[in-house]
């Protein structure tokens, strides 16, 4: 038999919300259903009811969920008090048990207003039909009702203490069951307290966040083709995970000590075993054997503010002599300790995102995930911009995003739903040409845009 | 770094290098050991990616003869826990990787393989 749960949110990302619960959920195989009403699930909201079937699910998901703040028993809600009093009086089978002897603290408390202690005294004091008869014990109780009052966001407005004291849009009553203690990792993961990081690090809670759309848990296998300081590979690892990491430029991945910088900081947080593997090479012209490996593949592609994507090649054809020439400088000796440097040439991001599909097709396994980031331009933006790189066999699950203003990115996650083999993709653009899309998707060419401040067509024309 | 369960995934990718390029042969090795943890679940799972006789081979030449030369039937724990050994547990952190069809060597540095190509070696 189901029971209603609160949820607690942070409210931030909101639009990652629903994607990690779904995740996670898959992840334990947690059944669960959201509420009917739109406006009851709207992310950007403080608090969501839940169905689960266990208390031990919410307990789960609050272990594990980054945006979970905390999970509670549901007695009650309503837009008034008098509406969560008679919800709160029908639901008295739930909470009974806790009435002749349990120890309990009572909270009242908002999100975005202050109550004053007067009017908090008195909610509490509403709430005496309950007839709990147990200590009132501030420091360890056995149990925390906690009763929230739920205002709109009234950031940037002047107004005086207290001002709209009890014009709150919902209040919500329950008991507490588990704080969200994955919430605590975004301050252990923090960029700044890493060992070793660089100006391309991820930000700790949204790598956490990718980190859960991969679905991450011991035993699996997890790839990232655009390795740089591993900011994914160090959540995912200690959710578990063995995790893979390659790079066109090692520099990234070595940093100036011996020890590589990536093994420091996983170091760092306990899980240098689980990092199986670094090397050096071009996602378009990679060494693995065969298909069907990875469990997923999680990465933030270069594309092209802090750092460029890069691929072998070069950018223009050169002279039969010149190709002699440089043939000889790289089968020659080194004169120094130094590596023979290949040349590299841009990788335009449309291209690189198409190419990311097909290849993690081939990499995944069947239902594995592939989750990265696709930076785009908001007034561009179309959500068929997502279908020009999707290909046949892999579905999108979830499309989340992070909003800077003019530009923003999206975390994609798509599952693998075909179990048939592909081959390795060519990388090719020439052959892409050929059946080119008619859609040109807002993040083609994003650096360039990104530079020229997102001026849009109609702009320059004017200018 | 370079387990042996990387080097079992690596093959030499140079330009029409398709036949004969796999196992790339470790050459003038520094090993170290460091312990992994161990999960039987994950290796039957990673068990039907194995080429067999490569492992083997590899494992043999750089010493440690734990583990049969077919792939057995039954996975009992003391195969299991061989098998960890040799796949996550034996690094390799410095030395080269030569590729037994074209010869392309890829050496490894502070435990990570360079396996970028050289210009003629892309298609």
């Amino acid at each position: 038999m189901p029971s209603r749960y609160l949820f607690h949110y942070a409210q931030v990302h909101n639009e990652f919300r629903l994607p990690e619960l779904q995740s996670i959920a898959e992840l334990y195989g947690i059944p669960y259903t959201l509420p009917q009403n739109p406006e009851d699930r709207d992310s950007t909201r403080p608090f969501m009811i839940v169905e689960l079937d266990e208390e031990e699910h919410a307990r789960m998901l609050a272990r594990r969920c980054i945006l979970i703040k905390a999970v509670y028993e549901y007695y009650g809600h309503g837009s008034t008090y008098d509406e969560l009093h008679e919800v709160n009086r029908k639901n008295e089978s739930l909470w009974a048990r806790y009435v002749q002897d349990t120890s309990f603290r009572f909270l009242v408390t908002s999100s975005k207003h202050k109550i004053p202690q007067s009017r908090q005294r008195e909610v509490i004091e509403n709430f005496a039909y309950m007839g709990f008869l147990g200590k009132i014990d501030m420091k360890s109780p056995e149990i925390i009702l906690t009763c929230f009052e739920e205002y709109e966001e009234r950031h940037g407005t002047t107004r005086v203490k207290h001002e709209g004291d009890g014009e709150f849009r919902q209040v919500f009553f329950g008991r507490l069951i588990e704080e969200g203690s994955a919430r605590q990792l975004v301050g252990k993961f923090d960029v700044k307290k890493r060992s070793y990081y660089g100006n391309t690090s991820m930000e700790a809670e949204i790598s956490l966040l990718m980190a859960n759309q991969t679905l991450a848990s011991p035993g699996k296998l997890i790839y990232d083709p655009f390795m740089g300081t591993g900011s994914m590979a160090y959540p995912t690892g200690y959710f578990g995970a063995l995790v893979f990491g390659s790079d066109i430029d090692g520099r990234q991945m070595r940093g100036k000590q011996k020890t590589p910088g990536v093994i420091r900081a996983a170091t760092q947080y306990g899980i240098a075993s689980r990092i199986v593997d670094l090397a050096t090479f071009d996602v378009t012209h990679n060494p693995w054997r065969c298909g069907e490996l990875f469990d997923s593949i999680v990465t933030d592609p270069p594309y092209g503010v802090r750092a460029g994507a890069k691929r072998l090649g070069r950018k223009r054809e050169l002279s039969e002599r010149q190709k002699e020439l440089c043939l000889q400088h790289s089968l020659a000796p080194r004169p120094d300790d130094q590596p023979y440097i290949p040349p590299t040439k841009p990788y335009e991001l449309s291209h690189l995102a198409t190419d990311l599909v097909l290849l993690a097709r081939y990499l995944l396994k069947p239902g594995g995930r592939l989750v990265f980031f696709l930076p785009t331009v908001t007034d561009e933006y179309e959500e068929v911009d997502i279908h020009t790189m999707m290909c046949e066999g892999m579905e999108l699950v979830a499309n989340s995003l992070q909003d800077f203003g003019s530009w923003g990115r999206r975390l994609v996650t798509i599952r693998k739903v075909t179990k048939e083999r592909y081959p390795p993709p060519t990388f090719d653009p020439m052959l892409r040409e050929a059946n080119e899309e008619t859609h040109i998707p807002a993040h083609k060419d994003f650096r360039e845009k990104y530079f020229q401040g997102f001026k849009s067509k109609a702009d320059e024309t004017k200018g | 770094m370079v387990r042996l369960i990387t080097h079992n995934l690596l093959a030499c990718h140079a330009k029409d290098c398709n036949t004969n390029n796999f196992p790339l042969e470790f050459k003038d090795v520094q090993l170290e050991i460091r312990e992994a943890d161990f999960n039987p679940d994950f290796l039957k799972g990673f068990m039907p990616k194995i080429e067999w006789k490569a492992l083997v081979d590899t494992a043999r030449q750089l010493g440690d003869t734990s583990l049969p030369l077919e792939q057995p039937e039954m996975l009992d724990d003391e195969f299991l826990k061989n098998l960890h050994h040799v796949l996550l547990e034996i690094h390799v952190e410095e030395g080269s990787m030569t590729c037994p069809n074209c010869k392309h060597v890829y050496p490894i540095s502070n435990g990570i393989p360079n396996m970028l190509l050289a210009e003629h070696e892309i298609g």
